[in-house]
């Protein structure tokens, strides 16, 4: 029988079990030894843990790090069971291994052992190591002033976890003497104060004099020490933000220098934007909505500054008010409209100011109301359409009573006071049309007494709308027409106690006071025979005169003959009594009292 | 005997490999054994070997239904047998260790008993087309020659007396060429089975030390990490 195997021969089968057993026996008399890929390490770079000076020391004791298959258990636990300063770091994130967590998570990935008695535990790379996160980045440390590439040992002359500054001060020294030792003058010599390897300072450089908060904390030094190299230099650099910022300035100096008004150091965005800066302040609604509603896209500049820039989409109007919506609304509100009225062909007075606008914009129109009063008022016309539709002929638009209706193209033109009365004193009830126009119609008290029923219902044949008073009576048409100075007295002075009816026309009738003393008894009582209503004086006499009134001088004049009363007379004027006595010494009688008795013409031949 | 075209193709594949191997280790580091380019040159190079072995074992005894030359699966044998163990010492990183250590030393051992038997087996005889001659072939051919040397010279006007010695002669040449042919061939014999006594219990060791090796490496590394 062939074998499928020709390795299964007995000496080979005999030469496997032999070398199962070998192996199992090694393993263990070595203590699993013989599956050690090689010795521990005997390096001790630090003290011993735990009375353990190195991973040498362990020995075979492979579960010190490896633990038993199938458990929890981790090896990288088993490391931090004994690492406890390096447990420590991790957790407090501190130190060199808690911030190299950031990318690694297996103690394997840099430390291994079983290299051998001399091998280093570590294994990192230091073309990939990340040394940024020790807090001191090799971005300048790349290629070495005498040539090649840095290595470790380079700077860490002793223990990798250290630097000498004299390490540092030794290289930089030799690169140029003179400008060290003013810095070291200027800023000490422990360099990692201030370098975190960049390129100048680092996190821990004291920058009081401009605090490194928020987005500066971890700009670049050159990003502000433009060029500088020297401590006058550093301190000389500008604190003001257009210094260095003034280049990306999306305002483009449109908001001014003063950067930090609105904006902080966290960023430029989130900037707490004073817009009464902007050409668009904001006020009214306009005040708290998100910035991004009218900054679509934070586009932060090239936003209209017109309504439409925002609102055209939601434009009630459908575009029926073509101009800025600013020119009726305000940012109080939309509804807060002030829509100038005056602009369109019905400007809004008196009481059509105050309606809301659906009064007459009814079914939310704005354009197309109608312009006419009848339009919208035509339900409510208490004239039910007999004063036609033009209501503006009379009305105002203040209110319905306040009415300018022009009288004087009417039937009764209104003048005097009828001008300052209201319209219902004589359109009773509202009604207009047929109002009667005489007097009476309206003026429907009893007459006064005075009237005594004597004048008929012209009321205009004596009163003007004037005033009642006075009234015009035309006495030429009366039975006793007023001439002379019975022109100018009072209608009281004859007709007393306003008795105008049957007044008598007798003069005596009125003048009832004595007649003077001139008169005597020898006058009647009709004083129109002599008096005229012009005047008592003077009076022209009419009755009987035996002498003549021509007489000599006399010329007419009564008090001529007659100085003292009209009953006796006087020559002596003319003739002196001396003369006249003298003349008639010789005549019987004579008597200077009686002259006319001889003499009835008055000549001297009688 | 045929050129040795697996050994040069060997030489080339190993010395392929050494440049890529060195330029890797010039410009990172020499590749450790637990890393990744370390595991394969050693998963690669352990499965050539195994490959090695199991498929022409599995083709010396197929007998039924061959697939391919012998040689040519021999030629096979020897090219993994080479590039496999070369990949697996270089999966070493030159550390020898325990376990791990006496699998690299046990691999060049079997790869040099390889040797060794390769140049045993270029010593069996062979026809002018490389066909190895059977024993019985030979044997048959030895009686012939050495009747033909045992007759008298035949009396042959045709043949002249000189070429007559001639033909003698060659016969007896031939005869000991054969007689050499026939005891290199039984020494060859032997020492082939004996060198298979060794060879194969070594090989078979390498295996299993290989599994334990792996099973361990398996289990320190991947199971325990």
């Amino acid at each position: 029988m062939r074998r499928p195997l020709g390795c299964l021969t007995f000496s080979a089968l005999v030469a496997a079990i032999l070398v199962v057993l070998a192996v199992l026996a090694a393993a263990a008399a070595t203590g699993n030894g013989i599956f050690s890929p090689g010795q521990l390490s005997g390096v001790t770079p630090g003290g011993p843990i735990g009375g353990v000076g190195s991973h040498a020391d362990l020995g075979a004791r492979c579960d010190a790090c490896h633990a038993v298959a199938g458990s929890s258990d981790r090896m990288g636990y088993r490391c931090l069971a004994c690492h406890t300063q390096v447990r420590n770091d991790i957790e407090s994130r501190g130190g060199l291994h808690g911030r190299l967590l950031a990318t690694t998570t297996n103690c394997r990935d840099c430390h291994t052992d079983h290299r051998g008695v001399t091998a280093s535990l570590t294994l990192a790379d230091p073309r990939v190591f990340p040394h940024e996160q020790t807090g001191y980045t090799l971005g300048a440390h790349r290629l070495r002033e005498q040539g090649g590439t840095f290595g470790c040992r380079d700077c860490h002359g002793g223990s990798l976890t250290a630097l000498p500054a004299s390490t540092c001060i030794a290289c930089h020294q030799a690169l140029n003497p003179p400008a060290m030792a003013l810095h070291q003058d200027a800023f000490g010599a422990v360099c990692l104060n201030c370098h975190d390897g960049v390129e100048t300072y680092g996190k821990a450089y004291d920058h009081a004099t401009y605090p490194l908060v928020g987005g500066h904390a971890g700009a670049p030094c050159a990003a502000c020490h433009r060029g500088a190299t020297t401590p006058a230099a550093l301190r000389a650099t500008p604190t003001e933000c257009v210094a260095c910022h003034a280049a990306k300035d999306i305002h483009q100096g449109r908001l001014g220098a003063s950067c930090a008004e609105c904006h902080t150091t966290d960023g430029w965005a989130g900037a707490s934007v004073n817009h009464d800066r902007t050409r668009y302040p904001l006020v009214g609604k306009h005040v708290g909505v998100l910035c991004e509603s009218c900054h679509v896209d934070r586009h932060w500049t090239g936003i209209g500054a017109t309504c439409r820039s925002c609102h055209a989409a939601a434009d009630p109007h459908a575009g029926k008010f073509p101009g800025d919506c600013g020119a009726c609304h305000t940012a109080t509100g939309w509804k807060d409209a002030t829509f100038d009225h005056s602009k369109t062909v019905l400007p809004l007075e008196g009481a059509h100011a105050g309606p809301t606008c659906a009064a007459c914009h009814t079914n939310g129109t704005n354009v197309g109301a109608p312009t006419t009063c009848v339009g919208c008022h035509a339900a409510k016309d208490r004239h039910k359409g007999a004063l036609g539709k033009d209501c503006a002929a009379c009305h105002k638009a203040t209110t319905w009573a306040d009415v300018s209706f022009d009288h004087t193209t009417a039937a009764y033109p209104l003048t005097g006071a009828h001008l300052g009365v209201t319209c219902q004193r004589c359109h009773v009830g509202g009604v207009y049309k047929g109002t009667s126009t005489t007097c009476a119609a309206c003026h429907t008290k009893t007459k006064p007494a005075s009237h005594g029923g004597a004048f008929g219902t012209n009321c205009g044949s004596c009163h003007t709308t004037k005033a009642w008073l006075p009234a015009t009576f035309d006495h030429t048409k009366a039975a006793y027409p007023l001439t002379g100075a019975h022109l100018g007295v009072t209608c009281q002075r004859c007709h007393v106690g306003g008795v105008y009816k049957g007044t008598s026309t007798t003069c005596a009738a009125c003048h009832t006071t004595a007649k003077p003393a001139s008169h005597t008894s020898s006058f009647g009582t009709n004083c129109g025979s002599c008096h005229t209503t012009r005047a008592w004086l003077p009076a022209t006499y009419n009755g009987p005169h035996t002498f003549p009134m021509d007489h000599r001088g006399a010329g007419g004049v009564c008090s001529t003959c007659h100085p003292s009363t009209l009953a006796s007379y006087s020559c002596s004027q003319c003739h002196s009594d001396s003369s006249m006595t003298a003349k008639h010494s010789g005549v019987s009688g004579f008597s200077l009292t009686t002259c006319a008795s001889c003499h009835p013409t008055g000549r001297g031949g009688d | 005997m045929g050129q040795p075209r697996e050994l040069l193709l060997a030489l080339v594949a190993v010395l392929a490999i050494s440049g890529l191997y060195a330029g890797y280790a010039n410009a990172v580091a020499v590749p450790a054994a637990s890393g990744l380019l370390g595991h394969s040159l050693g998963i690669v190079g352990f499965t050539l070997m195994l490959m090695t072995e199991t498929l022409y074992s599995l083709r010396k005894r197929a007998m039924r239904r061959p697939r391919g030359s012998m040689r040519a699966w021999l030629q096979f044998h020897i090219f993994t047998g080479i590039v496999g163990s070369y990949l697996v010492v270089l999966h070493s990183a030159w550390s020898f260790n325990g376990l791990a250590g006496w699998l690299t030393f046990m691999t060049v051992v079997v790869v040099a008993s390889g040797f060794i038997g390769r140049y045993i087996y270029t010593a069996v005889p062979r026809t002018a087309d490389g066909v190895v001659i059977e024993a019985q072939d030979l044997l048959v051919q030895l009686d012939a020659v050495r009747l033909e040397v045992s007759q008298p010279s035949p009396v042959d006007a045709s043949i002249s007396p000189v070429a007559a010695r001639s033909r003698k002669q060659a016969a007896a040449r031939r005869l000991r060429d054969l007689e050499r042919q026939m005891a290199a061939l039984r020494w060859a014999r032997r020492t082939l089975a004996t060198w298979h006594a060794i060879h194969i219990p070594l090989g078979m060791a390498l295996f299993v030390m290989a599994f334990a090796h792996i099973g361990a490496a398996v289990y320190y590394a991947t199971l325990l990490r």
